[in-house]
């Protein structure tokens, strides 16, 4: 009875594994969850205030401003790199985020309303 | 405390004692001594009364942040008194003119007077400061007043609506203030 050469079945080992690489890639491809739909997310302005005042979103969502107040209002980011420009009454604004990291905004015309967003 | 901001509390305190005498002491349901139709003469002409104030701060104002406030006091009082006066229709309600009213036009004719002598730097903190005094005591006088005072609920449910600007334009003045005293 001969014995098995072990070099023999090294190789043989490597040749199954490569030739499982695609097939096992194709499987994870398959199981990886869909990543999420981007969602709507509404923030009421209402008595001077942005409700909810604190905000956390997924990149590619969508955040609508919906004024509820008296007077006009906007939604402008304390960097300066985006803003509702006026917001009247009963109006909205949106705008879809795409950058992650934390984004503070205030009303322009109203400084002392201020809110936070976070996009993770 | 400057002579405009002076003049704007003293009014507000004549409108609070006169309206409710109670108010004044901080007493407990005190009766309000003013009708529906002249609470809301008192709110519309409250609003007026900013909205020419914020007129002449544009014209005679030298910073640009005394001026924006000015342009945003202009928006929303008129914004109010447009609603104010869309739910006075509705209710088929005259507003009637009354004391308070007239107490708080005469305090605006004097601060008008006394912001006409001013110039430069000086206009915006006077009109900053009679910003501050004159919303403080709009504040108090919705509360202490025209709020529980209100009899018809719509009318009370603006009043209460209106209330949080009020605050934030007090907050937003006080911060100004100590903004233009750092020469900021």
């Amino acid at each position: 009875m001969s014995t098995p050469d072990p070099g023999r079945s090294r190789v043989w080992l490597a040749v199954l594994s490569l030739l499982a690489v695609p097939w096992a890639l194709e499987a994870a491809t398959w199981s990886a969850p869909a990543p999420p739909a981007p969602r709507r997310h509404v923030v009421e302005i209402r008595g001077f205030e942005y409700r909810p005042a604190a905000l956390r979103i997924a990149p590619g969502d969508t955040v609508v401003w919906v004024n509820r107040d008296v007077v006009p209002h906007t939604a402008s980011a304390t960097k300066g790199d985006w803003d509702s420009g006026s917001i009247p009454p009963e109006g909205s604004w949106r705008r879809v985020f795409t950058a992650e990291g934390p984004a503070s905004y205030l009303c322009a015309l109203h400084p002392t309303m201020k809110a936070e967003l976070t996009v993770r | 405390m400057t002579p405009i901001a002076r003049q704007t509390a003293l009014a507000l305190a004549v409108v609070l004692c006169s309206a409710s005498p109670g108010a004044g002491q901080g007493g407990q349901g005190a009766a309000p001594s003013l009708s529906d139709a002249e609470i809301a003469h008192v709110a519309v002409t409250a609003n007026a009364i900013d909205v020419e104030i914020g007129k002449l701060a544009l014209e005679g104002a030298s910073g640009e942040a005394a001026r924006a406030f000015a342009r945003t006091m202009i928006t929303d009082h008129t914004a109010v008194n447009e609603r104010a006066g869309a739910l006075a229709k509705r209710l088929g309600v005259t507003p009637a003119d009354n004391a308070v009213s007239r107490s708080l036009q005469e305090g605006a004719a004097q601060a008008k007077a006394q912001l006409a002598g001013a110039r430069g730097a000086a206009f915006d903190r006077a009109y900053v400061e009679r910003e501050v005094a004159y919303h403080q005591a709009v504040l108090e006088a919705l509360d202490g007043v025209l709020i529980p005072g209100a009899r018809n609920a719509e009318l009370r449910a603006l009043l209460r609506e209106v209330r949080p600007a009020i605050a934030a334009h007090l907050e937003h003045a006080r911060s100004l203030r100590g903004s233009l005293a750092a020469g900021r």
